[in-house]
């Protein structure tokens, strides 16, 4: 953990409300979330469809005003553009335009940063590069497919070599290929000192090169830790082993007791961030309302119900 | 169409403007605090507070980088999403625009004013829809689409997104109109046969005042009973004279003046003799009266062009002898030139009004006369980008649409009845008090100079009205005035566009309602979320 250095993010009882043309309330879609996020670590946000994941993101952008709560990114309001300089963002979906080729899009949103024309053709062309889309820089977006489209998204968020980059679902739509492009790049950008946040439903990839992790679940805040410690499990373990026989089970099941330990499970092994995930989502349907537990485990007192907490 | 609108007042202009917008502001300044200390008390202050430093802010670092990059992405998209295909609509008119104007007429100026009436309304009327949905539909489209989001998170403010749209506008209306209107010109020069029929008569327009047949001063000379009271009659063979007094401020060798009568008979005579006119040169302060040499025959229905040299020589009545005077010396008093016009055949009368007699200057070239209207068109388009620009920043396309045409249609045709309810010409002063007033006396059965009795209701009554007149005055003023931007016809007649009467408030129009409207959109787009509206 390196609570010491500075916090890039700090986020204090974000709340958001989405209201209708009349004001009247539609969706409380985060509730009173409080987070730092440091310079130089890659910050996985996770929760399943609807959590407020994409929400939050707005939120830090100013794209969305919040109804309570108070955001520090940069060092600056959210409703500040000038912080705008040092980040890059990539949307959920790539709003783009789609009548621009892949040159004319990072071309213009390069002009939208004071970058000296011939810096801002050489990052244009290196950027088409390294999102593999050389062979389709003339074409319109317009006829790119989902994976192409990402791929020029991801370069349009990196033209102004920001500081701070805000992924959502950066690996959505992307080959094998390129998910693993993308790893390595955020990797990359960590090496270069760099803070990343990103959202993504691919629990693998995030517990691979997320430094730490939120669980959001209906807008709440869940779980916050490094990804180390939210997985270590020091009382337990896992054998792995070729596939074994129904006898074989009941052997092993009986040298086990000879040993005084039980068996928990016996499973084909999956990865344990999804584990977790898991169990975060069932106890916080099971329990709704219950507010930030590290590693996961329900607190002993009895949850406070919150008036407004909407059970789902 | 060819009488010298009033000149326009540039700082009486500025005065109403500046107190429009200063009403505007501290309607919409009031509103704000109301709601935002009601909604959350002190602190709303401070977020209002802090709204206009922002605000001020964000002006002060407008870029024009960015602003750039904006309207050329603009320019752009409306190429791509192909709104040049309004040439093959310009194109195809064309192509058969000849068929139906040709062979209209013989008489000189009529062929140029079929053709050019045609092409500059062919002009305006496909380039101002077009850009109008335009530009009303880009910027929702852009929200819709959220590929604005992603502009947003870049260090742009949203008055350079405001700013960047309706640069990006007026560059595709700038283009559309070039291409077109210099086909039009060319084209137009091929219809018309004779060159010399393109003519840009620079007029110098004059009072007109009557004697009537006892030489006794009136202001208006006899109605014949014509439907359009435009044209006063004098007389012919009585003292009825129309007395027209010229601003001279250059002074060539030879004076043009050109004069357009109209001839009401009351006997039919000699259909072939025309009737005949006295034009005389008159010093009011010396007495000097100069008859110009010849009388003239008018032709009906065209133009009488007489020419006035710099020196005259004249028969003196009572000495008989020749005597020699200068226009320009002995005529000419405190820069104003007098000519009496009479008509000098007996119970014939001549009619005019003001548009119809003018000291002709130097011609300018057709291009010129052309070329203005043209670039009144092209502010006219200006305008309208940036109100549909503006009002698509709070409302969808078609609203916006919708909005900005209802807006043109009103400052087009209603400035007139506006200023009539708001009393502002004192010899058309409405009787009967405003709305509320006129109510009252309706209910109560009273007739409209009957005063009210005293009290409390009056007084309510009175304060209301004065509130709604009020009101009347700002839309009047936030409404452009759009007649100011009508110059075809001047050119289609043959005349200059007039610097001081036309191009001057169109340009003034145009740019007062930049600030404003930059305004109205930077914050229709700052303070709501952007979200799929
Ligand atoms: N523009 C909107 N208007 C109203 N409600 C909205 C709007 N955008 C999101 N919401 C609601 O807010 C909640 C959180 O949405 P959000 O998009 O943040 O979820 P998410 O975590 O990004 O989900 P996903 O994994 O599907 O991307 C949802 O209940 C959603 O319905
Ligand atoms: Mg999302």
């Amino acid at each position: 953990m390196s609570n010491e250095t500075e916090a890039v993010i700090q986020i204090r009882n974000l709340s958001k409300v989405y209201r209708d043309f009349w004001g009247r309330k539609k969706v409380q879609a985060l509730k009173s979330l409080s987070l730092d996020i440091h310079k130089g670590e890659v910050f996985g946000l996770l929760g399943p469809n609807g959590s407020g994941k994409t929400t939050t993101m707005k939120l830090l952008l100013g794209l969305l005003f919040a109804t309570e709560g108070e955001i520090k990114i940069l060092g600056k309001p959210a409703s500040d553009v000038s912080k705008n300089e040092r980040i890059g963002y990539l949307p959920e979906e790539s709003y783009l335009y789609r009548f621009l080729n892949a040159e004319e899009t990072l071309d213009f949103y390069g002009r939208l940063f004071d970058i000296p024309a011939a810096e801002r053709r050489k990052r244009t062309d290196d950027l088409i590069k390294m999102v593999d889309l050389d062979h389709a820089r003339r074409r319109q977006l317009k006829e790119y497919s989902k994976g192409m489209t990402r791929r020029i998204g991801l370069a349009q968020a990196l033209i102004n070599n920001p500081d701070l980059v805000l992924l959502d679902e950066p690996t959505s739509g992307l080959d094998p290929l390129g998910t693993r492009d993308m790893k390595n790049l955020i990797r990359k950008l960590r090496d270069e000192g760099k803070t990343v946040v990103m959202c993504s439903h691919l629990l693998a990839d995030v517990q691979d090169i997320c430094d730490r992790i939120a669980i959001l679940h209906a807008g709440e805040l869940k779980v916050l830790g490094s990804v180390e410690e939210l997985l270590k499990k020091e009382n337990s373990t896992q054998i792995l082993t070729s596939k074994l026989s129904p006898e074989a089970v009941n052997d092993v099941k009986a040298v086990l007791e000879k040993h005084n330990a039980t068996i928990e499970s016996i499973d084909h092994p999956t990865s344990s961030l999804e584990d977790l995930f898991h169990r975060t989502v069932e106890r916080s349907i099971e329990r709704p309302g219950e507010r930030f537990v590290p590693s996961g485990e329900p607190k002993n007192e009895p949850a406070e119900e919150t008036a407004e907490a909407e059970s789902t | 169409m060819t009488i010298q609108p009033a000149d326009f007042d540039l700082a009486a202009g500025l005065l109403q403007w500046g107190k429009a917008m200063l009403s505007v502001i501290s309607i919409f300044l009031g509103v704000a605090l109301v709601a935002a200390v009601t909604a959350s008390g002190k602190k709303g202050l401070f977020t209002v507070l802090d709204g206009l430093i922002r605000t001020v802010r964000d002006f002060a670092s407008l870029s024009p980088r960015r602003v750039l990059a904006i309207s050329r992405l603009t320019f752009k998209e409306a190429v791509r999403r192909k709104a040049l295909l309004v040439f093959v609509v310009f194109a195809v008119l064309f192509m058969f625009a000849s068929w139906f104007l040709t062979g209209e007429s013989h008489r000189p100026g009529a062929q140029m004013k079929v053709y050019v009436t045609f092409v500059l309304t062919a002009v305006s009327w496909l380039v101002l829809p077009v850009m109008l949905l335009l530009s009303c539909w880009g910027l929702p489209e852009d929200i819709r689409l959220r590929s604005l989001h992603t502009v947003v998170t870049k260090p742009v403010r949203r008055n350079e997104v405001v700013l960047g749209r309706i640069l990006g506008f007026s560059a595709v209306g700038t283009l559309i109109l070039v291409v077109m209107s210099v086909t039009g010109f060319v084209w137009v020069q091929r219809q018309v046969s004779d060159e010399t029929d393109l003519t840009c008569r620079v007029p110098v327009y004059g009072e007109l005042s009557f004697l009537d047949r006892l030489g006794v001063p009136t202001e208006k000379g006899v109605n014949v009973g014509d439907i359009i009271e435009t044209r006063s009659f004098i007389e012919g063979g009585t003292n009825a004279t129309a007395i027209w007094k010229f601003p001279i401020a250059s002074q060539p060798d030879e004076l043009r003046l050109e004069s357009r009568f109209e001839a009401f008979r009351t006997w039919k005579g000699d259909m072939e003799q025309t009737l005949r006119v006295q034009f005389s040169l008159v010093n009011e302060a010396t007495g000097l009266k100069v008859p110009l040499p010849n009388t003239v025959n008018i032709a009906e229905f065209s133009t009488n062009e007489v020419i006035v040299n710099k020196t005259l020589t004249y028969k003196d009545n009572i000495t008989g002898k020749d005597v020699t005077v200068d226009v320009y010396q002995d005529l000419t008093t405190d820069g104003t030139l007098q000519i009496h016009v009479q008509c000098l055949d007996r119970n014939q009368y001549l009619g005019m009004s003001q548009g119809d007699f003018f000291i002709r200057l130097a011609d300018r070239s057709f291009a010129t006369g052309y070329f203005k209207a043209v670039a009144g068109i092209w502010l006219l388009i200006m305008l309208v980008v940036i109100l549909s620009v503006t009002a698509s920043c709070f409302v969808k396309g078609p609203v916006a649409s919708l909005l900005v045409f209802s807006l043109i249609i009103i400052g087009q045709f209603f400035h007139p009845f506006m200023a009539k309810i708001l009393n502002e010409n004192p010899e058309e002063k409405l009787k009967g008090g405003g709305t509320f007033e006129s109510i009252y006396r309706l209910v109560r059965h009273m007739n409209e100079t009957t005063a009210l009795p005293e009290g409390f209701l009056t007084n309510t009554i009175k304060a209301v009205d004065g509130a709604l007149v009020n009101c009347l005055w700002l839309v009047q003023h936030i409404i452009p005035d759009l007649s100011t931007f009508k110059m075809a016809p001047y050119v289609a007649s043959g005349f200059d566009i007039p610097w001081n009467g036309s191009m001057l408030p169109a340009i003034v129009i145009t740019l007062g309602y930049v600030i404003p409207c930059l305004l109205i959109g930077y914050f229709s787009l700052s303070l709501r979320e952007l979200e799929a509206k």
